[in-house]
């Protein structure tokens, strides 16, 4: 409940300020995003398996957003960026799809 | 929630060598699992360990607000980057519109004013050298020409796949190489001017492909394609008795290319643009060679001024 108040806290906040990013780092934004996606299903999973942690919740989702940044910028650098933005993306989203379904039989048994 | 064949909780994790079956079958970060199993190793009580948790729960909290502000952040920014992509999209289609309509402009400017330039060339020389000046422009292709002649046509297939060849690959198209052909052949039948789709060719002409557009002189032309050609009544018999004429026949009844040989009369072949020389100077040589007297020959006799048709008259 807590956690979904910070959330819409956080909304309204980047709505409000709505601050405007650097264009160095814009190409990062999506794949970011989908890293943090990634952080929140792990933790609403865990919170529904009663393993959460807030430690490890924190550790992952800020390792999750700077290594997906890392790995698409080293591509960048490198000439790959598109194949290994794409591979970050199908690394995270098999497990945003994996935890979604977990989340899914805890929430409706099915 | 740990998979079944992990070790004990709190032993280091190895990644498996298979690092996608590991990855659908345990989606979840194995952290959650270790720190739990922590947790209920550890004899903490309960009332100590959540006093404790606070401050981390504080930067959970702080990073479920950072979590929510990327979110906005992110959506606001592609909200933000799409019109300017479809604004850049539509503006450079309309800059490209405005240039081609400015060419049209600018060519037939160009060609009113070398309409105009020979127009008071011929007033300012005398007869017989305008005379000359004229057939050496018509014969380089540099001015406009009539007379009868033969028009070659040819189409890309239909757009059906049911050519044998052209199965898996769309429908069999004219190739710059069938173009490059036709021409050659129409000189070599006896041709004196020669134009594709309008555009006339000259000694500096190339014909080429570039992906799948044909550039004549470097402008695109486009499909259907009439090869016009200027030249004596032989020329059409001596083409269709060309090599080539019997190839071009071959590919369109194998392909389904169209192929087509008509006589027409009256052809008016219009002036290539004027070639920009940028490199090769006009040799002013006393005793030119014999290629320009013969680049002259209808009616010139005097090889002294080849230099103008090169020159474009500068």
């Amino acid at each position: 409940m807590i956690a979904v108040l910070a959330l819409l806290a956080g909304v309204v906040l980047g709505v409000w300020l709505d601050p405007t990013v650097p264009a160095a780092l814009q190409p990062y934004l999506p794949i970011a995003v989908v890293a943090a996606l990634d952080a929140v299903f792990g933790g609403v999973r865990a919170r529904l398996d009663r393993i959460f942690d807030d430690k490890q919740f924190v550790v992952s989702f800020i390792s999750n957003v700077l290594v997906a940044g890392l790995i698409v910028y080293l591509g960048d650098q490198l000439g790959v960026g598109g194949q290994l933005s794409t591979g970050v993306v199908v690394v995270l989203g098999v497990r945003i799809f994996g935890n979604v379904a977990a989340i899914r039989r805890h929430l409706f048994r099915a | 929630m740990s998979a079944p064949r992990l070790g004990k909780p709190g032993q280091d994790r190895v990644y498996a060598p298979d690092f996608l079956t590991e990855l659908f079958r345990n989606p979840l970060d194995p952290g959650y699992a270790d720190a739990a199993a922590a947790r209920r190793g550890s004899a903490d009580s309960g009332a100590a360990r959540g006093w404790r948790a606070w401050p981390t729960r504080s930067v959970s909290l702080v990073v479920v607000v950072m979590l929510g502000f990327l979110f906005a952040v992110a959506y606001r920014q592609t909200m933000a980057d799409e019109p300017g992509r479809s604004q850049a999209r539509s503006g450079l289609v309309a800059q490209i519109k405005e240039r081609e309509s400015q060419t049209d402009r600018l060519s037939t400017r160009a060609d009113q004013l070398r309409e105009e330039v020979s127009r008071q060339r011929d007033a300012a020389l005398s007869g017989s050298a305008a005379a000359r000046l004229r057939n050496l422009e018509a014969s380089t292709g540099l001015g406009r020409v009539r007379g009868d002649g033969v028009v070659v046509r040819l189409a890309d297939a239909p757009d059906k796949a049911d050519a044998v060849t052209g199965a898996g690959a769309g429908p069999p198209r004219v190739l710059y190489s069938d173009l490059q052909g036709v021409a050659n052949a129409l000189w070599s039948a006896g041709a004196e001017a020669i134009a594709i789709n309008g555009q006339r060719l000259t000694s500096t002409s190339t014909i080429r492909s570039a992906g799948e557009a044909m550039l004549v002189d470097f402008r695109p032309v486009t499909g259907p394609y009439e090869v016009s050609a200027i030249g004596p009544d032989s020329m059409r018999r001596k083409f269709e008795d060309s090599r080539n004429a019997a190839l071009m026949r071959k590919v369109a009844q194998g392909t389904g290319l169209s192929f087509g040989v008509r006589e027409s009369d009256d052809l008016t072949l219009p002036a290539a643009p004027e070639p920009q020389l940028r490199y090769a100077k006009p040799s002013v040589s006393p005793s030119p060679s014999a290629s320009g007297v013969r680049s002259g020959s209808p009616g010139s006799s005097g090889p002294a001024t080849t230099v103008s048709p090169s020159g474009g008259g500068r």
